[in-house]
């Protein structure tokens, strides 16, 4: 993005034109300003008094500062980390520079090792940025051989020290056309990894389990008894100590004979052949032979078409391993119940493959160029994303600006892409990813999480390697497209939340809030005054990079800029009806960095008209001026003030103070009793134990069994008080280790010695 | 995550169990005896965590609780007098799938047993300890044990025991590596069931030490904190026991006290009276030795064969023509 | 004192003038015994045992036997001191450490003393001795050593004073440290090895460290072959026939805990305790790489029950010990046998009763393994003879074990543990290993004990097993292993485990004899004297002596036959390492001896008036001990 240098050694204000330069200048006439709004409504250039600037090398104005981006520290290029886990795998350049130098700090020669470092470090991004690529060892070893050219040992020194601290290595690549591909392929590669491990540890631990289970039935079975396998078992040096023969014979016989029943051998091995044979991840047993890695499925593919059939018809296959993991750790923890499961497994997957199977299986990757795509391929596109399948689609788009169909003098910017993300969205499970090759970095982290949602997810990339910008590196070009909203960020990830606050995401886009972002640019005036002005970054900049749209712009001079001329953006704010009174105009500068004022045509203001429109809309999605929550705003606010109205009414209207209504309790309120204890409370006159107090010791069980129980927890309660006498409720009572038993009062006023009995009972009322 | 999908593919399907389903036999323990009330909350403990009886073993040494596993239908090894805990410790060892719990006793654990509990401690392998704790040698006619209160009357110490008691909770939460230790009395179930249930989940070795009434040979010896919850001191926290509403009516005498909290621990576990209840320490991350040796890693053939090879390659004396063979090990 | 004329050649040398290779005699020979001595620290023992690997690949027969001082780090140059290796080179297959030494290499007088006074050494040995100490600055010590030398000399040794620090101090710089590998190179010329083998042998036992290491030490060893080349009057060649097959050079103890990593065993628990320990250093080092466990014990006693509890939940465990250690376990092993949870337990002996001789070789536990623990409690034991058997005993112990559901006992000893013989490379079987846990379904009401009415076998129910849940006990018990005190009940258990035994023996056969199957003597032994015996046997055979001997594996229970084979012959006798009262003792008759214990076991059994003789020297046997033992018991001809 136009805010990553932080170098600023080339950022100066710019020199300012001087006057008499190569543009004809005439004083401002009537000719003058009848041929500039000709030219914005017609693109004709009456006179010549608007030149073309066709050869100017002229570029957005906001661009002075990235002439050379070899000296800037930025991004890119990027390093993509062979075996670091997930994010940490892409890093930029700066930042592992950073770190290697952040191992050093405070060395005595801090200060030395950090130019070292930062010479290394735009020597290296020099190297890239001409073309050279490869790994960052090959790219270092390059550099430190140009750098020590001219021998200097404390030079070679830190070198060495800076190299040493340098961690990992990895592929170095720039911000180019192949950028997208490179990333999400290697972060798919990470992904993919780390998937293939577990995937493997757990086939490899279900088969050496099924395994031993035939195993265990064969040691225990007849062939396991027979002479031969006893002699093997035992080893060469006593073979002849041993009649193996008789062995057989006394072991066959004292062995019960409980085989594994055939019906579950049989589903073993089958279980068996099916993990042995899977073709998702190369199964490879770490013990055997590391080398050996059998037969496996590819799942990159350059189409939608090509990876749906594949998808297609490796399902059954798919279903099947699926099947074989779940019967097989039932079978493990011998759980597997013929007449429970049999039917689950016959028709398993049969209304397709519940997710949570399919997620430990391989993501396919698809990489498309929008250039090339064909409508049938669009098709496919959204018949995979709506069907929720595993698969990651790239779409790359190198060129945004497409003719309309409906004829070469209208365009659209991104149309083709836009409509695929929107209707990727649209199905509310997809991930969607849009950026530009120039924020990838920044976005590494939501693309990974982008591969860790179970179903499928679309990114669509703008590379800005079109190569329609003159001499402008990819880089601005992308950067340009989002910093002008040609081609916004947007993340919209399911996983993130139940609804769009949590899930849509803008956040990444400059001043996100705007309509367009807005930049200072500071340059000298003819006086050599020092000023600045506040410019707000368009769609209008954005092409303004492309030579197709050149007959769409005009260089006025600074003379000729008089009161008419605005902002494109100020511009865009009111309607133009009749005859316009201001016109538009941009920015620029020329190669040395001159100043120049851009007249620009209707047909690109009309054009960014609706850019802002399409950016507004989001902003909706991402709850910037949502209008709906506006809306129901300004409804509360306004019923809030008639109420309040209301009241002041009523209370001007009624002669004596009314008492003021408030929501909030008095003051003096008791706070509210303690919940009953949960066992209700029974009259005394009935027998009764507290049961949950009761420590199932069984004496009161012992005196009585009818009369005493335990529930389903073990503890006692009075299963019949009439199946006993007073007295053994008093004895229960006495002996009860806890004291819980409640004998009450006697039933049978006749019972022998109850006087003695109810005095005994007292402490157990 | 598929694993997971199982998992809710066999809960729909396993057989829940009931009480009976772990109850085996009739238990041999006098009447009023406090084992009865641990075996009654063990058995809750199962049914509810429904843990599968062939997959649950117990553990005990020799004495009266360690006749504990014969009355609990699940795999059981009533080994010999003081080595419950080296056994279940092979087990756990052999066996990382296995539920392990061990009934021990004040003379089997804290006497006899006493070298092993240290470093069963140490060790920290994922197992349930219960020390029953009576204070008496009950199996064979009332000898004084390790725990007997000073003064206590037994056989082997007519004139009085002559000794302080060893107080179980401060010895094990001395000792290095102790991940979980807590303190019930057989007198309150509920509580007892709570304490046996988290000492269930940590994963580590859980010691749980429980008072219990002798009636044959101590019957008065608890008496007093029996009659008097305020001499009942039950711990309560978030991360530990929480008490409810019941019980606090009738236990008032609280303190709130964090697990976490080690030297709180140890203050708590040397007051004898009144008996404090509750977790008194649990540390989840102290490593699990089992789990430090690898004991689930798999083990084929091949891979047994690859180590054996590399091993003989290490000590093979070629013949002379195959001399280029020879590799020395760098 | 005719000294000069022995030391005649070196002193010449010393002054290197006239070295006379030509002069050089090359004696033949058949076998010769070696001896590398030093303080401990000095590198001796690894000298000798390079040169017993040296001459193995040159395809001479070899044992090598490990001197071992008393104390763990006993006082420089002190007489109990000696450190360092003994090693026994044959044109054939050796089977045993042999007689007296030799030929010694000493780097001080007084270890050599030590080795003098214990009758190590065969008369007129040739001795190779440092003589720095003779111009040490410390008066005593150059004294003390002339005076040795001067008695050595007086008593015949063959003396060859050697300044080997000097020599090595032109090669490296600490001389000390390098003093071995220089003798090496002299034995090497001495013995016409193969000096290259030399130097690939210092690879391999310095390949780990760098390679500066190995280049000095090679250069040492190429020094001391050059001096001894340039400087003895003498060589030797002991002719050998290359081995056509590869071949493992391990000691007994190491060739145990191979044998547990080949035996598919996962847990092996032991304690500290000489000299067993050394197989569990080896062990600890290379089980986990096979997914086993080495679990270091708090105590014997829990080493056992941990074995006990592994085995009962899964495969079969091994524990390891000695005398002192196996006597903790046997409580343990009454549990193991009253459960049936099979159970290895590995016991190297060494010298008792109590602490006893801890680093020496004795045969005294045979009994306490057979008739150990408390109550009837039968258990197999087996005793390995010789290092390849320390390996496979392992194996079948693991299969016996786990087949009959009981408790077997292999002994091992302190020789055994210590020596080294080549043996044939073994070809893995996946058979060997055990069968992995068994956790399918019993058959609903299935009994634990559901003891065979012929056999006493019973399958072993494991936890896991669906319907199998039953709760083990110590207690006497029914064959639902409910507790029982009832008669029926105690003595259908007791007899069922005892069938076992019989069921065992039922599937053993007869050893072969050594010899003829019929004769005048048989001897009978058992262990690590084995080739010992075999080895006076063989030699007296080829005097005409009708003498023949038999080895026993199998203790208890002891295969069929025997009695027969001991009828075939006139006498019978055993020899063994342990206490047999002296019969010529006044005090000692035919109704007081104590019989050495498989002599008690023979008689006990077989009714046969089996005599016995043995030695507990702490050392093993000589062949010419029993070669003189043998003469006497068959008295003249």
């Amino acid at each position: 993005m136009l805010d990553a240098p932080t170098h600023s050694e080339n950022r100066g204000a710019m020199r300012s034109l001087e006057r008499g330069s190569a543009m004809p200048s005439n004083t401002p006439s009537e000719a003058g300003e009848q041929a500039q709004v000709s030219f914005y409504l017609t693109e004709k250039r009456p006179g010549a008094t608007l030149g073309s600037i066709d050869g100017l090398g002229l570029r957005p104005a906001l661009f002075a500062g990235y002439r050379d981006l070899t000296k800037l520290r930025y991004d890119f290029p990027l390093v993509l980390l062979h075996n670091a886990p997930d994010e940490s795998s892409v890093q930029s350049l700066s930042g592992l520079f950073d770190g290697a130098f952040a191992e050093m700090y405070g060395a005595a020669d801090g200060e030395r090792l950090r130019s070292y470092s930062l010479r290394m470090e735009c020597e290296i991004r020099a190297q890239v940025a001409g073309g050279a690529g490869g790994s960052l060892t090959a790219l270092w070893d390059e550099a430190a051989r140009r750098l020590l050219a001219s021998a200097d040992d404390l030079l070679q020194d830190g070198l060495r020290r800076l190299r040493t601290s340098l961690k990992g290595d990895g592929e170095v690549i720039d911000c180019d056309g192949a950028l997208p591909a490179r990333l999400l392929g290697s972060a798919w590669r990470t992904v993919q990894r780390k998937k293939a491990q577990r995937f493997r540890d757990d086939i490899n631990r279900l088969i050496a389990k099924l395994a031993d289970i035939l195993k265990a039935d064969a040691a225990r079975s007849a062939t396991g008894h027979s002479a031969e396998s006893l002699k093997a078992s035992m080893g060469s040096a006593h073979g002849d100590a041993f009649d193996f023969a008789a062995m057989s014979r006394l072991l066959t016989k004292a062995s019960s004979s409980s085989a594994l029943h055939e019906g579950r051998r049989r589903r073993i091995e089958r279980l068996l052949s099916v993990l042995r044979s899977q073709e998702f991840f190369p199964a490879f047993n770490g013990a055997t032979n590391p080398n050996e890695t059998a037969a496996a499925h590819s799942f990159v593919f350059e189409s939608c078409t090509r990876a749906l059939e594949a998808y297609r018809e490796r399902l059954p296959e798919m279903i099947e391993v699926a099947k074989a993991r779940v019967m097989a750790e039932l079978e493990i923890g011998s759980e597997y119940n013929e007449a429970a499961h049999d039917p689950i497994f016959a028709d398993f997957g049969a209304t397709g493959l519940d997710p949570r199977y399919a997620v430990a299986f391989p993501d396919y990757l698809v990489c498309l160029n929008a250039r090339d795509m064909l409508p049938a391929e669009a098709s496919a596109l959204l018949d995979i994303l709506s069907a929720g399948l595993p698969v990651k689609i790239l779409l790359q788009s190198d060129d945004i600006v497409e003719r309309s169909p409906i004829g070469n003098s209208n365009f659209a910017v991104g149309l083709r892409s836009k409509q695929i993300v929107t209707s990727a969205i649209a199905l509310g499970d997809v991930f969607v990813l849009q950026s530009t090759s120039a924020n990838l970095f920044r976005l590494r982290d939501r693309i990974f999480r982008g591969w860790a949602t179970s179903g499928p997810a679309l990114f669509s990339i703008f590379s800005g390697a079109a190569g329609n910008a003159g001499g402008i590196p990819t880089y601005l070009i992308a950067a340009a497209a989002l910093e002008s909203r040609a081609f916004p960020t947007l993340v919209y990830d399911p996983s993130a939340g139940p609804d769009w606050a949590s899930r849509f995401d803008l956040r990444d886009n400059p001043q996100a809030d705007l309509d367009w972002p807005l930049h200072e640019l500071p340059f000298e005036d003819e006086a050599h005054q020092r000023i600045s002005e506040t410019v707000a970054v368009t769609l209008v900049d954005f092409l303004a990079c492309d030579r197709r749209y050149a007959q769409s712009l005009a260089r006025v001079s600074w003379a000729q800029g008089n009161g008419r001329m605005v902002s494109v953006s100020e511009c865009l704010t009111h309607e133009a009806t009749g005859v316009p009174d201001k016109l538009p105009s941009v920015l620029m500068v020329d190669a040395n960095n001159g100043l120049q004022r851009v007249l620009v045509d209707d047909r690109l203001i009309r054009a960014a008209r609706r850019c802002v429109e399409m950016w507004r809309s989001l902003q909706e999605l991402g709850g910037i001026n949502n209008s709906h929550a506006a809306r129901l705003l300004a409804r509360e606010r306004q019923s809030w003030q008639e109420q309040a109205q209301r009241s002041t009414e009523a209370a001007a209207a009624s002669p004596a103070p009314a008492e003021q209504p408030s929501a909030l309790p008095p003051a003096s309120t008791v706070s509210a009793p303690e919940p009953a204890a949960p066992e209700l409370e029974r009259p005394s006159d009935e027998p009764y134990i507290e049961t949950p107090r009761c420590t199932s010791c069984n004496e009161c069980i012992q005196i009585n069994d009818k009369m005493f129980g335990y529930n389903k927890e073990k503890q006692a309660f009075v299963l019949n008080a009439g199946a006993g006498t007073f007295r053994q409720l008093v004895e229960a009572a006495e002996s009860c280790q806890v004291s819980i038993i409640h004998p009450g009062k006697p039933r049978d006023p006749n019972e022998a010695g109850l006087g003695e009995l109810m005095k005994r009972a007292e402490p157990f009322l | 995550m598929s694993i997971a999908a199982t998992e809710c593919l066999l809960r729909l399907h396993d057989e829940h169990h009931e009480l009976e389903d772990y109850q085996s036999g009739v238990p041999r323990w006098c009447t009023g005896c406090g084992d009865n009330a641990i075996l009654a909350a063990v058995q809750r403990l199962c049914r509810d965590e429904n843990l599968r009886p062939e997959k649950t073993v117990f553990v005990s040494g020799i004495g009266c609780s360690s006749r504990f596993p014969h009355y609990m239908k699940t795999y059981g090894f009533h080994g010999i007098h003081g080595r419950a805990l080296p056994i279940a410790e092979g087990v756990k060892m052999a066996r990382p799938d296995l539920h392990v719990f061990v009934n021990t006793g004040d003379g089997d654990c804290c006497s006899i047993g006493a070298a092993h509990w240290i470093h069963a401690i140490r060790y920290n392998m994922n197992m349930t300890v219960m020390l029953h704790d009576n204070q008496i040698y009950g199996l064979t006619k009332m000898q004084a044990s390790p725990t007997s209160p000073k003064g206590l009357k037994s056989n082997t110490t007519p004139r009085g025991a002559y000794l302080d008691a060893l107080q179980p909770l401060t010895v094990t939460l001395g000792v290095q590596n102790v991940s979980f230790v807590a303190q019930a009395v057989d007198w309150i179930p509920e509580v007892l069931y709570d304490i046996l249930s988290a000492a269930f989940h940590h994963k580590g070795f859980s010691f749980v030490r429980i008072i219990q009434r002798c009636p044959e040979w101590l019957p008065k010896m608890f008496e007093p904190w029996l009659h008097d919850p305020q001499r009942i001191l039950l711990l309560n926290h978030e991360r530990g026991l929480q008490v409810s509403p019941g019980l606090a009516k009738v236990y008032k005498n609280q303190e709130r006290h964090d697990p976490s909290n080690l030297n709180r621990a140890r203050e708590i576990a040397s007051v004898m009276d009144p008996i404090p209840v509750g977790i008194l320490y649990r540390n989840p991350d102290v490593p699990c030795y089992e789990v430090l040796r690898r004991s689930d890693q798999l083990r084929s053939a091949d891979f047994i064969k690859a180590g054996l090879e590399a091993e003989f390659d290490k000590f093979t004396v070629w013949p002379q023509e195959a001399q280029e063979r020879v590799k020395p090990h760098a | 004192m005719n000294e000069t004329s022995l030391l005649q050649p070196v002193r010449a040398a010393g002054s290197s003038a006239l070295s006379r290779p030509d002069e050089k005699t090359v004696t033949t020979l058949t076998e010769h015994v070696v001896e590398v001595i030093s303080d401990s620290g000095e590198g001796a023992q690894r000298c000798g045992q390079s040169l017993g690997g040296i001459a193995a690949k040159m395809g001479n027969g070899v044992w090598t036997v490990e001197i071992i001082p008393a104390e763990i780090r006993p006082p420089a140059r002190s007489v109990a001191g000696a450190s360092g290796n003994r090693i026994r080179l044959g044109a054939r297959r050796v089977t045993n450490g042999g007689n007296e030494t030799d030929l010694v290499v000493a780097f001080n007088e007084q270890v050599l003393l030590g080795r003098v006074r214990a009758h190590e050494l065969k008369p007129g040995c040739i001795i190779l001795l440092e003589s720095m100490w003779r111009e040490d600055s410390d008066p005593k010590i150059a004294a003390s050593y002339k005076e040795v030398h001067g008695q050595l000399v007086a008593a015949g040794y063959r003396v060859y004073e050697i300044p080997m620090e000097r020599e090595c101090r032109t090669v490296v710089a600490d001389a000390r440290r390098g003093k071995n590998m220089f003798a090496l190179g002299m034995l090497c010329n001495l013995y016409s090895l193969d000096l290259q083998l030399g130097r690939d042998q210092i690879a391999l036992t310095f390949g780990k460290k760098d390679k500066s290491v190995v280049a000095s030490n090679v250069k040492l060893l190429e020094a001391g072959h050059e001096w001894a080349e340039r400087n003895l009057d003498f060589k030797f060649r002991i002719p050998a026939q290359r081995a056509t097959e590869p071949q493992i050079v391990v000691n007994g103890n190491t060739a145990l805990a191979l044998g547990i990593l080949a035996s598919g065993m996962e847990v092996c628990a032991m304690y500290p305790i000489t000299p067993a320990t050394s197989a569990s250093h080896y062990l600890s080092d290379v089980f986990e790489k096979v997914g086993g466990v080495v679990h270091q014990a708090e105590d014997e006693i829990a080493a056992c029950a941990f074995a006990i509890g592994a085995s009962y939940a899964g495969k079969c465990a091994v524990t390891i010990t000695s005398g002192p250690g196996f006597s903790l376990k046997q409580e343990g092993i009454g549990l193991a046998v009253m459960g049936e949870i099979p159970l290895v337990v590995v016991n190297v002996q060494r010298g008792g009763p109590s602490t006893g001789q801890p680093t020496k070789a004795e045969q005294g536990d045979l009994l306490t393994a057979i008739f150990g623990s408390h109550g009837d409690a039968p258990k197999v034991v087996m005793a390995a003879g010789t290092i390849e058997d320390c390996f496979y005993s392992v194996i079948i112990a693991r299969k016996i074990a786990e087949t009959f559901n009981m408790v077997v006992v292999v002994l091992s000893d302190a020789n055994l543990a210590t020596s080294q013989q080549p043996f044939p490379r073994p070809q893995f079987s996946e058979a060997w290993l055990a069968p992995p846990v068994d956790q399918s379904a019993v058959p609903e009401r299935a009994k634990p004990y559901d003891w065979d009415a012929s056999t006493g076998l019973a399958r072993r129910f494991i936890p896991g097993q669906p319907h199998g849940m039953h709760t083990l006990t110590g207690l006497a018990h029914d064959t639902l292993s409910h507790v029982a005190y009832d008669a029926e009940s105690n003595e259908h258990a007791i007899h069922s485990r005892s069938l076992k035994l019989a069921a065992l023996q039922k599937t053993l056969k007869t050893p072969p004899v050594f010899g003829d199957a019929a004769g005048d003597l048989l001897v009978i032994g058992w262990g690590s004297n084995k080739g010992t015996i075999e080895e006076a046997v063989e030699g007296l055979r080829a005097e005409g002596r009708k003498v023949s001997s038999l080895h026993l594996t199998f203790l208890q229970p002891m295969p069929p036959g025997l009695k027969e084979i001991m009828q075939r012959f006139k006498k019978v006798m055993t020899i063994e390492s342990n206490w047999s009262d002296r019969p010529e003792d006044d005090l000692i008759d035919e109704s007081n001896r104590r019989y050495s214990a498989v002599a008690m076991l023979l008689r006990s059994r077989y009714l046969v008036d089996v005599d016995c003789w043995s030695e507990v020297r702490g050392q093993p046997i000589k062949p010419n001990t029993i070669r003189r033992v043998i003469l006497e018991k068959l008295g003249r001809p």
